[in-house]
């Protein structure tokens, strides 16, 4: 009796330890649901040809429009409402609230994820391009699209480049809010000899984004004007009828230029977009 | 004639307080946790969490079991001890005080956390967490203690610590918002944490916030008999046997200790600490800091209940929970004010 006893033991702990357990993450096999909780990671991703891998986009991620549009938030991520979706992947901003507590309980979850770093430079934007393109098995898309992307700059800046430097000004709103040369979109002026003159300003704000005076904007005179704040309603005319501003070069030689919506706060595909707005503008 | 009784020591006792409202403020803390560990952007059925607890490994699918072992649970857990904190201390205050609108955050113990915290935030690039809860608990313990020097004497009168306290609010909130304009990428997460958030809960928040919570408790319950001897003045509380001066200092200590670390855990949750003992105090008709147990039982419920509401009511996305602590005090301040001009016309 014991006999049996022992062998029925022995038994269903063979087939206990046999059991499956949850498959871990091969490296070849790349993530099919995939949640990006960053616009530019999106944009990256559908050119990159993952659009099919992407199951859920974050509230801003507003192109291309054909991406899977959710209410989740891209700056305070809740772990619970990602989780829901079952990802296998997701793409979060080191910048997102909490994101080292969210990325350490998606991690604790045993969901990957990569933690986008805001770039200061192209470099880091082809980076980034170059990573989701390894992370999702498209690298040879993501190298080809890197270097469509290079030829595209590199024409447009040898087109336009400045011979002498101007200056400008990249109104962030209408409180003159700016961003300096440190700043990603600050290089893309720099690559066309355009001087900003809120680098005076650099040490206001460490993050590079200081406010600027009226007075001071005046007086520097810059010879174009950039509206971001576009979107929200500033043109040449509200530009010009600011006290004091008509006497600016850029107003009164009409170089006050709105910008796109969002491709000035963007580091993916369409940065080559901005690129051409910019080189056009100068012109 | 009417034959006049005096009451028996156990009667006494009963009728200033009675241990069945402990019992059931108990009881409503298990039944929040419940619903609050089984609600959210994920819905756990009752009946597969009980299991999970109790051991069994296949009432829930993996993930599942993670969620609710790794995430719920240490929130409503934190949330519980967050809430009895400041409830608690929030009650010892205006105790203390004398002034049924103190909070825990009085003698500029917000104001000093919250500049720890954004010094925390502007300094540190990577395990900004890491550093945070430890900054804000000694911004919180500090200014407690400035507003203690400031005021002239150690056994210094409530008002005259009420104002150093307000003094030194102003100022750590001055070079709180210097610090935010210079370092423009703070202003989120440093916004964030002043409305309250109890996202960041795991065990290991929750472990070393039992702990200090609980020693604060334990003082406050203990004395909790003497403080109503703060109620009357000072020549009156001497003549029953209580030091007035030394029992608000120990008091102000364990009250501090309590409020500083649950904000080191959570953040600025606001009005849990004045709203929950009017509210026991209300429903008892009784003033007694007997209650202390109760209100701290409440509290851990009234925070649960607002907590699951930050995770339910706009999921996906969260609320912070200040906001709904807010929305359900500002309201309840209303009804307080109005009963006592009533009682007073």
């Amino acid at each position: 009796m014991f006999k049996r006893l022992f062998s029925i033991l022995t038994l269903s702990a063979f087939i206990g330890i046999s059991l499956p357990t949850i498959p871990s993450q091969a490296a070849t096999t790349y993530p099919k649901r995939i949640i990006s909780l960053s616009p530019s990671a999106t944009e990256d991703l559908f050119a990159i040809g993952a659009g099919k891998q992407v199951i859920a986009v974050d509230d801003n991620s507003n192109y291309p429009t054909s991406a899977p549009f959710t209410k989740l938030s891209s700056f305070t991520p809740n772990v619970e409402a990602l989780i829901a979706y079952h990802p296998d992947l997701v793409v979060i901003q080191s910048t997102a609230t909490k994101s080292d507590a969210v990325v350490a309980q998606l991690k604790k979850l045993k969901v990957a994820v990569y933690i986008e770093h805001t770039p200061s430079s192209l470099q880091g934007a082809y980076g980034e391009i170059l990573d989701l393109g390894k992370v999702t098995g498209n690298s040879n898309k993501a190298s080809a699209l890197v270097t469509t992307m290079k030829k595209s700059i590199a024409s447009d800046i040898k087109g336009a480049k400045l011979a002498t430097p101007k200056s400008f000004f990249h109104e962030l709103d209408n409180t003159l809010y700016s961003a300096t040369s440190g700043t990603f979109i600050g290089t893309v002026y720099k690559d066309f000899n355009l001087t900003n003159i809120a680098d005076a300003a650099a040490k206001a704000d460490d993050g590079g984004y200081p406010q600027l005076q009226s007075e001071y904007v005046i007086k520097a005179n810059p010879d174009f004007i950039f509206l971001a704040d576009a979107p929200d309603g500033e043109t040449l005319q509200t530009v010009s009828a600011r006290a004091g501003w008509s006497t600016i070069t850029a107003v009164s030689s009409k170089k006050v230029l709105a910008l796109p919506a969002d491709l000035p706060s963007r580091w993916g595909p369409r940065i080559v977009e901005f690129y051409k707005f910019i080189a056009s503008s100068i012109k | 004639m009417r034959i006049l009784r005096s009451k028996t020591g156990g009667e006494e006792l009963r009728s200033i307080w009675r241990w069945e409202l402990t019992l059931s403020a108990a009881l409503l803390l298990l039944i929040v946790g419940l619903l609050g560990i089984s609600f959210g952007p994920i819905n756990l059925s009752f009946s597969s969490i009980v299991k999970s607890i109790f051991g069994s490994h296949n009432a829930l699918s993996e993930q599942d079991q993670s969620v609710l072992f790794d995430i719920r649970l240490p929130r409503v857990i934190l949330a519980a001890l967050v809430g009895s904190a400041l409830a608690t201390s929030g009650a010892v205050y205006q105790t203390v005080f004398r002034n049924p609108l103190a909070d825990p955050y009085l003698l500029g113990a917000a104001a000093g956390a919250g500049l720890g915290a954004t010094i925390a935030i502007t300094n540190s690039h990577q395990n900004v967490y890491g550093l945070l809860p430890i900054f804000s608990f000694l911004g919180a313990i500090l200014a407690v203690l400035v507003s203690f020097f400031i005021s002239g004497k150690f056994f210094a009168e409530p008002n005259t610590l009420l104002l150093s306290g307000i003094a030194v609010g102003s100022f750590a909130t001055a070079i709180q918002t210097y610090l935010q304009q210079r370092h423009s990428a703070s202003l989120r997460p440093v916004y964030s944490w002043i409305l309250g958030e109890l996202t960041a809960a795991s065990w290991s928040v929750v472990s070393w916030s039992a702990i200090y919570i609980s020693i604060a408790l334990f003082i406050l319950f203990a004395i909790a008999k003497q403080l109503d001897g703060l109620m009357l003045t000072d020549e009156e509380a001497y003549s029953l046997g209580v030091n007035p001066n030394r029992l608000r200092i120990i008091a102000v200590i364990a009250a501090t200790l309590a409020t500083a670390t649950a904000v080191a855990a959570s953040g600025l949750i606001g009005f849990v600490g004045i709203v929950v003992p009017h509210l026991v105090r209300g429903a008892t008709h009784r003033v007694t800091n007997r209650a202390l147990p109760t209100i701290a039982l409440v509290g851990a419920s009234f925070l649960v209940l607002a907590d699951l509401g930050a995770r339910t009511l706009l999921s996906p996305a969260e609320l912070p929970i200040g906001v709904i602590t807010a929305f359900v005090g500002a309201p309840f301040f209303l009804i307080v004010l109005r009963r006592k001009r009533l009682v007073n016309q």
